[in-house]
């Protein structure tokens, strides 16, 4: 087991991974992917409750922080991706936060 | 007389701690807090304040004047303009800190330059 | 028996108070007698003319502009467009009515069959579809052409939303009003924040309007999008507005004509009953 990854980390730096570790990238990629489930599943909810924010992948947004994100992680800038998706992440629950705290919003005459 | 000097006590004390704290801020950071505070698309404060040397202030919100009267202790601006609606869930100023409309190093900035006005 | 019977009326009365949400005819009563105390000296009908009814200054600006508006060349567009015939021979007369001047003041309304809100924009490309023709844009252009023109032949006449009583229809309604009053997007700003808390206050330049008398003058031509048109084009639709507002307040906008702003503008419409038809309207 260990020598398959040795053997795995070792193509992986043949194949010339951009950055001066093999394991370092592999372990932000594998972050990312983590981090991108999560931040795909906040906005799904917040969306759910008519909770999303302008800047997390509306088209005409000029920031787009999730699509943002996963071209970064394509480019192969994962430390990028990851700071995109924070972001994303917090939007989106606190969008879903603040849909639920409005839930009884009406008129106060 | 006595709630006065009662009063004035905490007040006065506040207001040596706020003036020692701010004559800690640089021109530079003032500048800066000045500059996110009038830019549209960060603190955006002229949309609803008067602020002497803005252009076009709303009146949405009160002037921003005597700041250091008004707010004695320079956290409590900073609460302010952190969330206003933690005090009135109501308020119409936007959770400028709770929503990361402004970092925390931005907050500070314009906290600075608020409380200078 | 008669025990049993008062305890189920009673059970029925404690079921009903504690949904007892406030009628539509309450909410309209409370909402115009808000505005009527917070701005004595406007009359009813000038709440349709938003900031140019709360602003000398800007009602005096307002007034010369209306002497040659920028709007009545859409108008003319949208005459074309409604006495142009479809490929098939038929035309909008034919979903509509022959009379140009009575299908404003039909919408928005409940549909009892598909149990949702039809906007006039919704029927206009309803019945392009239904006659072969491509349906128009959402939010400008044709659409907005001739709704302006309808607008127009309908001026004087008053808002007259119908709330059916039907749980649906209600339903609907209630998700309009909170949407209205509820917070949203990244600045936390409801529509109720600015425009019932606090019209007649400026945003920098702006002068807030009321919520009431917001819907009359719709589609509208803007300022604001004639300059962002390279045709110079100002005019757009209430759902254009909806999601340009939305955007503001950065939110995610919903799309024009979605079940949201339907209701919306359902809620919102029905605010303005017994309100003068002033559309279009010139906004900056």
């Amino acid at each position: 087991m260990k020598k398959l990854l040795t053997a795995f980390s070792l193509t992986l730096l043949i194949a010339g991974c951009n950055a001066t570790t093999a394991e370092k990238p592999t372990s932000l990629q594998a972050q990312y992917e983590v981090a991108l489930k999560n931040a795909q599943a906040a906005v799904e909810k917040a969306a759910a409750v008519d909770g999303e924010w302008r800047d997390i992948r509306w088209k005409k947004s000029k920031k787009r922080y999730l699509p943002s994100a996963i071209k970064a992680a394509e480019a192969g800038d994962y430390k990028k991706a990851l700071e995109l998706l924070e972001i994303a992440t917090f939007q989106a629950e606190a969008g879903y936060k603040q849909a639920m705290e409005q839930k009884n919003a009406g008129p106060r005459f | 007389m006595t709630k006065l000097t009662k009063r004035l006590g905490p007040t006065a004390l506040a207001l040596c701690i706020g003036l020692v704290l701010s004559t800690q801020v640089s021109a530079a950071d003032l500048e800066a807090g000045k500059k996110i505070a009038f830019d549209r698309s960060k603190g955006n404060c002229l949309t609803c304040h008067h602020i002497d040397g803005g252009t076009l202030p709303g009146n949405i919100g009160p002037p921003l004047i005597a700041m250091k009267s008004r707010f004695p202790d320079k956290d409590k601006l900073r609460a302010q303009i952190w969330d206003a609606t933690a005090i009135n869930p109501h308020s119409i100023m936007p959770p400028l800190g709770r929503h990361r409309i402004l970092s925390e190093k931005e907050i500070d900035l314009v906290t600075d330059y608020i409380y200078s006005l | 028996m008669k025990k049993i019977l008062t305890l189920l009326l009673s059970a029925g009365l404690v079921a009903t108070a504690t949904q007892a949400v406030s009628s539509p005819e309450e909410d309209l009563e409370k909402f115009r007698i808000y505005y009527e105390q917070r701005f004595p000296g406007v009359q009813l009908d000038d709440f349709g003319n938003g900031p140019y009814a709360l602003d000398v200054n800007k009602r005096l600006q307002w007034e010369s502009m209306e002497e040659f508006p920028p709007y009545e060349d859409y108008v003319d567009k949208g005459r074309e467009i409604w006495e142009t015939p479809f490929k098939n021979g038929k035309s909008f007369a034919s979903c509509f009515g022959k009379d140009p001047s009575k299908v404003r003041v039909k919408y928005p309304h409940w549909d009892s069959k598909t149990q949702q809100v039809v906007t006039l924009e919704g029927d206009i490309n309803k019945c392009l579809k239904e006659n072969g023709e491509k349906p128009f844009g959402w939010k400008k252009g044709k659409i907005a052409h001739l709704g302006a023109f309808l607008g127009y032949e309908a001026r004087g006449q008053r808002i007259n939303v119908v709330i059916p009583d039907d749980p649906k229809a209600l339903e609907a309604y209630e998700e309009g009003k909170h949407f209205y009053y509820a917070k949203r997007g990244q600045l936390n700003l409801a529509c109720a924040d600015c425009h019932v808390q606090y019209p007649g206050h400026r945003v920098r330049g702006q002068l807030l309007s009321t919520g009431l008398g917001q819907t009359t003058h719709f589609p509208v031509f803007r300022a604001k999008w004639q300059k962002a048109a390279a045709n110079g084009d100002g005019m757009g639709t209430l759902h254009r507005r909806y999601g340009g507002c939305n955007g503001q307040v950065r939110a995610r906008p919903f799309k024009a004509q979605s079940r949201q702003y339907r209701n919306l503008e359902f809620f919102h419409t029905y605010m303005s009953n017994g309100l003068e038809i002033n559309a279009p309207g010139y906004r900056e």
